[in-house]
C-alpha cells in the first residue's frame, strides 16, 4: 500500500492494517524458514546422506506453510491499495530461499510507514 | 489416524469452509461499499461476519488443508494426475477466501471499501470450483 493512501485511512484501520501486516511476516518468516531447512538441510540428507525421509517429511510441511502464505497475502493485498510491482515482488519471493526474509524486512517498512500518524 | 476418521473430519471441516465461504461471499456481494459511515444494521452484521470468517471459516481451512494433505501423503497418492487437478482448484479457492475475507475486513472498517469485481461472482465460482473438487475426489477419473 502507497504511504499516501495510508494517511487517508483512518485511525482505527490503520491499527488493523497494522495488525494484518504483522501477521503476514511471521507467516513470511515461516514459509522462508521450511524452504531453506527444505533446500539445504532435507534435500542433502536424501541425496547424501540417504535419507529419504527427510524430504518426505519436510515436503508436505513446507507446502503447507507455502499455501498458508500464499492464503495471508492474498488476504493481505485484498484490504489495501497495493503496487503491482509489490505483489510480484511478494510472490517471486516466496520461490527463492532467503527471499522470505527480505519480504519481512519491507513488510516491517511497509508496517512502521503505517504508524506515522497525520 | 485411521484413514476414515481423517477423511470425515476432513469432509466435515470442508463443508464447514464452504458454507462460511458462501456467506461470506454473499454478504461481500450484498451489502453496498460505502464511502461514509456504515448503517446501525450493517455494521454489526459485517463484524459478526467478520468473527465467523475468523473464528470458524478459516480455521476449518487450515483443517481441510491439513488433513487433506496428511491423507494424500497416507494414501500415496501425490503422483496422481486427479490431486494435482484438485490443489491447484482448492488453492484457487483459498486465494478467493482470501480476498473475501480481505475485503470483508475492509467493509467492516471504518473507511468503507468497494468489493473488487470479481467478487460478485464469488459465490457461483465456490460452488463450481466445489462441484469439480467432488468430482476428482470421488470419480478420481484419471
Amino acid at each position: 500500500m502507497s504511504a499516501s493512501s495510508n494517511h487517508t485511512l483512518p485511525q482505527s484501520d490503520r491499527s488493523q492494517e497494522r495488525g494484518q501486516l504483522r501477521r503476514m511476516r511471521y507467516v513470511s518468516l515461516l514459509e522462508g524458514t521450511t524452504l531453506v531447512t527444505l533446500v539445504f538441510v532435507a534435500v542433502p540428507l536424501k541425496h547424501l546422506g540417504g535419507y529419504p525421509a527427510a524430504t518426505a517429511i519436510l515436503g508436505p510441511i513446507h507446502g503447507a506453510a507455502f499455501l498458508f502464505y500464499v492464503w495471508m497475502l492474498s488476504q493481505t493485498i485484498s484490504a489495501g491499495d497495493w503496487a503491482t510491482r509489490e505483489i510480484v515482488r511478494m510472490i517471486a519471493a516466496a520461490f527463492i530461499p532467503f527471499g522470505a526474509f527480505a519480504n519481512e524486512r519491507a513488510l516491517k517498512r511497509k508496517e512502521d510507514a503505517m504508524a506515522v500518524t497525520v | 489416524m485411521d484413514y476414515l476418521w481423517l477423511k470425515a473430519i476432513h469432509v466435515a471441516a470442508a463443508v464447514t469452509w464452504i458454507g462460511g465461504m458462501l456467506a461470506t461471499g454473499l454478504v461481500v456481494t450484498m451489502v453496498p461499499a460505502s464511502q461514509h459511515k456504515r448503517s446501525a444494521g450493517e455494521l454489526p452484521m459485517l463484524e459478526a461476519i467478520r468473527r465467523w470468517d475468523q473464528r470458524v471459516t478459516s480455521p476449518a481451512m487450515l483443517i481441510v488443508w491439513g488433513l487433506g494433505i496428511t491423507v494424500a501423503v497416507k494414501a500415496g497418492w501425490f503422483s496422481s494426475p486427479w490431486l494435482m487437478i484438485k490443489l491447484m482448484i482448492v488453492l484457487l479457492l483459498s486465494v478467493l477466501h482470501a480476498m473475501l475475507s480481505g475485503t470483508l475486513r475492509r467493509m467492516a472498517g471504518d473507511s468503507g471499501h468497494a468489493s473488487p469485481a470479481l467478487l460478485r461472482y464469488a459465490a457461483p465460482l465456490t460452488i463450481a470450483a466445489v462441484a469439480l473438487i467432488a468430482i476428482l475426489a470421488v470419480a478420481k477419473p484419471f
